[in-house]
């Protein structure tokens, strides 16, 4: 059996690579792909924190995370191509009309 | 064994939702027709129609919360695994996210109409993001928490970009989508660890199980608290807002920022009583520091911005500052002054936001601080209206902005919280030079050319004198009015009553 402690590193480690996508990449439908790693990472942690404790919530979570993610990035991708429509770029630094 | 079911707990939740299904069936089956009913179906017409039938699952909705509140005992959805509570505070949050939409709802009506862009997805997305919140105040379990700020969020992505063919509402929709899904999978991955700590997800559950010495608690605590702070708006994780809310449709703006708020504060509340109730004093350290920037950051930047609707998104932000003092005081009188506060600013913030919405012309905002200059000779009934709301928001005496700051900072004080409520005073003086800029434009300023009108419909001219009202009487009587016709409100035994249950 996998130590919980590998499994804990393992969906740090994967939420760490997707934080530092989302914050460094320019690219939408990287950001897009590095947030839904983040999710997994998450889901990776729920279930094997679950298996830890014996409880059924953590799968319960795991299941309404991976509903929501779906929700989540059809908005997603929806809202880049309608950007796309106007503007022909996925890129965020084209994005910079409203500033202070 | 089937479990024991009450319905009742997600009433309000359920009767917007299906609400939102009827909507969406309503435009598709009234929009191919040429004549309903011997009325010829036009945009306009079919916008009021999903606006009435979205109002009536409102009005069901904000009904049943009321008499929840009024009954005063908690219905729990499944007793023997409670996720939803319909608790007073759930109650109370509730009629006044029903009310706060019903409000946005009709100002939508003739916006929608000038902006041309009246499409019927328009209403049930607002219903979807409403039946949202409500199962976010109302949600006692983690899971729920998530789904609840989910549901509210995504649709309200999608408003924030309905105006889809304006590069500035795609922007604002981007903006809002990158950074609200980053925000949810931070407090996501902080409620696993949470999870992970102490073995349970319900708020009640985490309260016993939480020890802070435990790293992951810790770091689940601090993400958690990072989720929720992109969700109020407060600093460091503010600065999606000023540009959101400039990019979207103002009515969707009117919306987001009062009712996203509200649901926000109200769940930050039941989390932080009921889950981390004894939680270490470092909390209340971080909260501190939290309040302090946000009031700063929000007030001063605010000075310095040009378009109305940034400058209310700055206010928002510094609003959510004065906010935080009651979370750091931490008592049921500041909890209950929260509330209040609450209440106070949801018809504030929409007369203020209702009032650029009756002045968009020719499918344009007039959001520009100079496009109030003289004002009050063309228009001065908006005029005055929006001097009104601005007075609210700087708290001025006389206002409901003024008795709701005074109820956080007479909690503070009595808590002991000096030094923040000095500081909230301090920028409260600075609030008051931005927000008096839009009536010295408007009474001292020659108009600056042509003027643009149109007629303020009906819609827009009801919820302008409904938030008008509630302002001065929230101000002047905030219990026991002892005029006839208001004396049933007493603003501040439901507030108190609202907290009452959690300790």
């Amino acid at each position: 059996m996998v130590p919980i402690e590998h499994a804990i590193a393992l969906s740090g480690l994967l939420f760490t690579i997707g934080l530092a996508g989302a914050l460094a990449r320019r690219n939408l439908i990287v950001i897009l792909m590095s947030i839904e790693l983040m999710l997994n990472a998450v889901n990776l942690a729920l279930v094997a924190f679950s298996r830890l404790h014996g409880g059924l919530e953590g799968h319960v979570f795991v299941l309404m995370v991976i509903v929501v993610a779906a929700a989540e990035v059809a908005v997603g991708l929806g809202i880049v191509i309608s950007l796309f429509r106007n503007r022909e770029t996925v890129d965020v630094e084209d994005v910079s009309l409203l500033r202070w | 064994m089937s479990p024991e079911i009450h319905l009742g707990a997600v009433g309000p939740t359920l009767l917007v939702g299906v609400g939102a299904m009827l909507v969406l069936v309503a435009e598709v089956m009234l929009s191919g027709r040429e004549s309903f009913l011997g009325r010829r179906v036009t945009g306009a017409w079919l916008g009021s129609m999903l606006a009435v039938i979205s109002s009536f699952f409102l009005i069901l909705a904000l009904i049943v919360a009321w008499q929840t509140f009024v009954v005063g005992s908690a219905q729990v959805f499944n007793p023997s695994h409670p996720m939803v509570r319909l608790d007073r505070l759930a109650s109370f949050s509730i009629a006044l996210i029903a009310l706060g939409s019903l409000l946005s709802c009709w100002l939508s009506v003739g916006y929608l109409a000038e902006l041309r862009i009246n499409h019927g997805e328009y209403y049930a997305l607002l219903l979807l993001a409403t039946s949202g919140m409500m199962l976010l105040v109302s949600a006692t379990d983690l899971i729920m928490i998530f789904l609840g700020i989910e549901i509210m969020s995504i649709p309200i992505y999608v408003l924030a970009g309905f105006d889809r063919r304006k590069l500035r509402s795609n922007e604002s929709a981007l903006k809002y989508f990158l950074v609200g899904s980053f925000a949810s999978a931070l407090l996501l991955y902080g409620m696993a660890l949470l999870y992970g700590a102490t073995g349970h997800t319900d708020l009640a559950g985490i309260a016993t199980g939480f020890d802070v010495s435990n790293p992951l608690a810790a770091m689940g605590l601090g993400l958690v608290l990072v989720g929720f702070t992109f969700k109020i708006s407060s600093v460091p994780f503010h600065q999606w807002t000023p540009d959101v809310y400039e990019g979207a449709p103002t009515s969707v703006t009117a919306y987001m920022s009062v009712t996203v708020k509200v649901a926000a504060f109200a769940a930050l509340l039941r989390l932080l009583v009921e889950a981390f109730g004894d939680a270490p004093p470092a909390l209340g350290t971080i909260l501190t520091v939290l309040a302090a920037l946000t009031l700063v950051v929000g007030n001063f930047v605010a000075v310095v911005q040009d378009n109305v609707k940034r400058m209310l998104a700055y206010s928002s932000i510094a609003h959510a500052g004065y906010l935080l003092i009651g979370f750091v005081a931490a008592t049921p009188e500041a909890y209950s002054a929260v509330l209040f506060y609450l209440l106070a600013y949801v018809f504030m913030n929409l007369g203020a936001f209702g009032v650029i919405v009756a002045l968009a012309h020719r499918g344009q905002d007039t959001d520009r601080i100079d496009d109030f200059a003289g004002l009050a000779s063309s228009r001065p009934g908006l005029a005055a209206l929006m001097t009104l709301f601005m007075v609210a928001l700087a708290g001025i005496p006389g206002t409901g902005g003024f008795v709701a700051k005074f109820l956080v900072f007479k909690a503070a004080v009595n808590e002991g919280v000096i030094g923040l409520t000095i500081l909230g005073v301090l920028t409260s003086v600075v609030s008051v030079y931005y927000y008096l800029r839009l009536p010295v434009a408007m009474y001292m300023r020659e108009p600056g050319g042509e003027v643009p009108r149109r007629e303020i419909a009906s819609g827009e001219g009801i919820v302008l004198a409904v938030c008008a009202v509630v302002v001065l009487v929230l101000g002047l009587f905030p219990n026991n009015a002892p005029i006839f016709l208001f004396s049933w409100i007493r603003a501040l035994d439901w507030t108190r009553d609202s907290v009452a249950m959690l300790f």
